[in-house]
């Protein structure tokens, strides 16, 4: 199928985007490293003479982000449009498909630009035909917030974060923190409450073993994982109370705000700055004329990528299951690929494949 | 008509088993030529033909559907056919060639009996050490399975093709999953299995293709042989 993407480009081009067209082969360990061995059976790969496994893009915000940081200061403000093919393993769908989308870097003024992406995401699908998608937003930060603010042990805020955006894992994970588990026992011969003996105990196991020398986790790590242990293991009763209210918070966004703002107060949280920051984005949308009774806002939507940052949007047709597009802020990913620091980043891709389903 | 296909395996205890698998059904298999030969047949039935391949190989061919009928392990047929259960029927366990496919980690990491733990331990992985947690193991696809289903995104794979069981100790890999009987090599090898970490418990099987295409012959000839076998 052919189609007219000349408004969509000059749509992005007039936004003030300017096309790029990264390579089409990398090394394949730029998307494990990235996106986890998950993604790996979904990248075409191939193996070049000197045994480095490459892989087909499998869509083009890793490669534009590289492009970037290859050709300037990684901080610099850059903002990068594409069309083009990318490559994944897909059950029911073709192997290559278009996407297209943009990229927005080094813009500190992030509540602005979230907004600027969601209207400028809007406006690309209208070209397409699309008038008035479904449009679902999330925002891991405010999730973030709220772990921040419970009486929590550090080891259960990470393993809760990871696991945001995965509906049935968390609430897995969340009635494990109530219910709480068998503390760990000792090695032989160590005491309870004697770190440097734990620590001497597994030293020795690792020298025993002939692991000592191997890079990877040390006697320190284990034995201070050990004792984080014991207090992963205790039950907590309250906090996953208030996160699975948290959760099920959805539905149009101004009011789903005051209700994470009843849901503060009478839990004491403090998620000013976060709520803060959801609410500055919301006032944006409302300047740029966006329905927000139109955004269906959902506590628990995010994204299982640990470089989004904040705001994630999707869109959807009428009658279809899967994005037609999928966005938000990724605002760790440059510094995961060596900028030595945040950078600020948020951006959309199209599936152009899916597109002539949803119209 | 051309005959149909069943895959033996070529060498070592698997072979000797199932020759007996064979011989116990009544079933004699002939080499077909000179005496090292990769290709027989069975006494009295001229429509079949015996491929000796290795375990891998016989389930490969069966998800591909070159051969009809063969014997190999459960691990084989899991790791090797992409969407196994619409490619090839587990028709009869036959006791032997058992072994367990396991998540083992260095008997060091005491603090992690269960995936559970080693969620936490490769989500801190990277942060701590600028590089993802790596699995040797030679069933990659099995072991991408498991890990999604227990939640675990932040590893990689590293492919071994030899012993696997050394990886850890020399710094291959962080940790392996690969097949045990007894434990003993794991054990020799400073590791330990999983609390929850037993992926497969697996043994050889009589294995059906269910791509391979047969005409009404073929067909009768296949569950001639499948009825003797099935005993």
């Amino acid at each position: 199928m052919t189609r007219d993407y000349a408004p969509l480009r000059a749509l992005f081009t007039d936004a003030g985007y300017a096309f790029v067209e990264p390579p089409l082969l990398f090394d394949a360990s730029v998307f494990v490293e990235l996106a986890g061995e998950d993604l790996r059976r979904r990248l075409f790969l191939s193996t070049a003479a000197d045994g480095t496994e490459l892989a087909l893009r499998p869509d083009y915000t890793i490669p534009v982000c590289l492009q970037h940081l290859a050709s300037g200061k990684a901080r610099r403000r850059a903002n990068y449009a594409y069309l083009g093919p990318v490559f994944r393993q897909r059950r029911d769908e073709p192997g290559e498909f278009l996407q297209a989308g943009v990229e927005s870097l080094g813009r500190t003024d992030r509540a602005l630009a979230d907004a600027d992406m969601l209207k400028l995401a809007l406006s690309a699908v209208a070209t397409l035909g699309v008038a008035a998608p479904a449009v679902r937003i999330g925002d891991s930060a405010l999730f973030a917030a709220v772990l921040q603010s419970l009486d929590l042990a550090e080891p259960w805020r990470r393993r809760l974060a990871r696991a945001f955006g995965d509906r049935d894992r968390l609430k897995a994970l969340l009635a494990r923190l109530a219910s709480g588990a068998k503390a760990p026992a000792l090695p032989d011969g160590v005491p309870a409450g004697k770190p440097a003996a734990l620590r001497r105990a597994v030293s020795d196991m690792l020298l025993a073993t002939g692991l000592a020398t191997v890079g990877g986790r040390d006697a320190g790590e284990i034995a201070a994982r050990f004792a984080e242990k014991a207090e992963l293991a205790r039950g907590n009763r309250h906090a996953p109370k208030v996160l699975t209210k948290f959760l099920a918070i959805a539905g149009a966004p101004r009011r789903a705000a005051a209700a994470v703002r009843r849901l503060a107060a009478a839990e004491k949280l403090d998620l000013d700055a976060a709520l803060g920051d959801f609410e500055t984005r919301l006032d944006n949308f409302a300047r740029d004329r966006l329905d927000l009774s139109k955004l269906a806002f959902a506590a628990d939507f995010g994204r299982r990528l640990d470089y989004y940052t904040g705001f994630v949007f999707e869109m959807y047709g009428r009658e279809d299951k899967k994005p037609i597009v999928g966005g938000g802020r990724y605002d760790r990913l440059l510094s995961l690929i060596g900028a030595g620091g945040p950078v600020p980043a948020v951006g959309f891709a199209i599936w152009l494949d899916r597109i002539g389903a949803a119209r | 008509m051309s005959a149909i296909v069943i895959g033996v395996p070529s060498k070592g205890r698997l072979q000797e088993e199932s020759a007996a698998v064979f011989a116990r059904a009544g079933l004699n298999l002939e080499s077909a030529g000179a005496a090292r030969s990769y290709r027989g047949r069975i006494a009295g039935m001229p429509g079949v033909e015996i491929a000796y391949l290795s375990a891998p190989e016989i389930a490969r061919e069966i998800g591909a559907g070159a051969v009809h009928l063969g014997i190999t392990g459960r691990d084989q047929v899991e790791e090797s056919i992409p969407d196994w259960k619409s490619r090839a029927e587990l028709l009869v366990p036959l006791g032997f060639g058992r072994c367990d496919v396991v998540v083992a980690v260095p008997r060091a990491w005491i603090d992690v009996e269960g995936m559970e733990d080693l969620d936490d331990v490769a989500g801190d992985f990277r942060p701590r050490h600028g590089r993802r947690l790596t699995v040797a193991t030679k069933y990659v696809n099995l072991t991408r399975r498991f890990f999604a289903g227990h939640g675990i995104a932040d590893y990689r794979i590293v492919e071994s093709l030899g012993a696997t069981e050394g990886a850890p100790a020399s710094g291959a890999a962080d940790l392996i999953v690969d097949i045990t009987t007894t434990g003993e090599t794991l054990r020799a090898n400073g590791l330990k299995v999983l609390a929850d970490g037993v992926i497969l418990r697996s043994e050889a099987h009589l294995v059906r293709s269910l791509v391979a295409k047969t005409d009404t012959k073929q067909a009768k000839a296949l569950e001639a042989v499948v009825a003797r076998l099935r005993g």
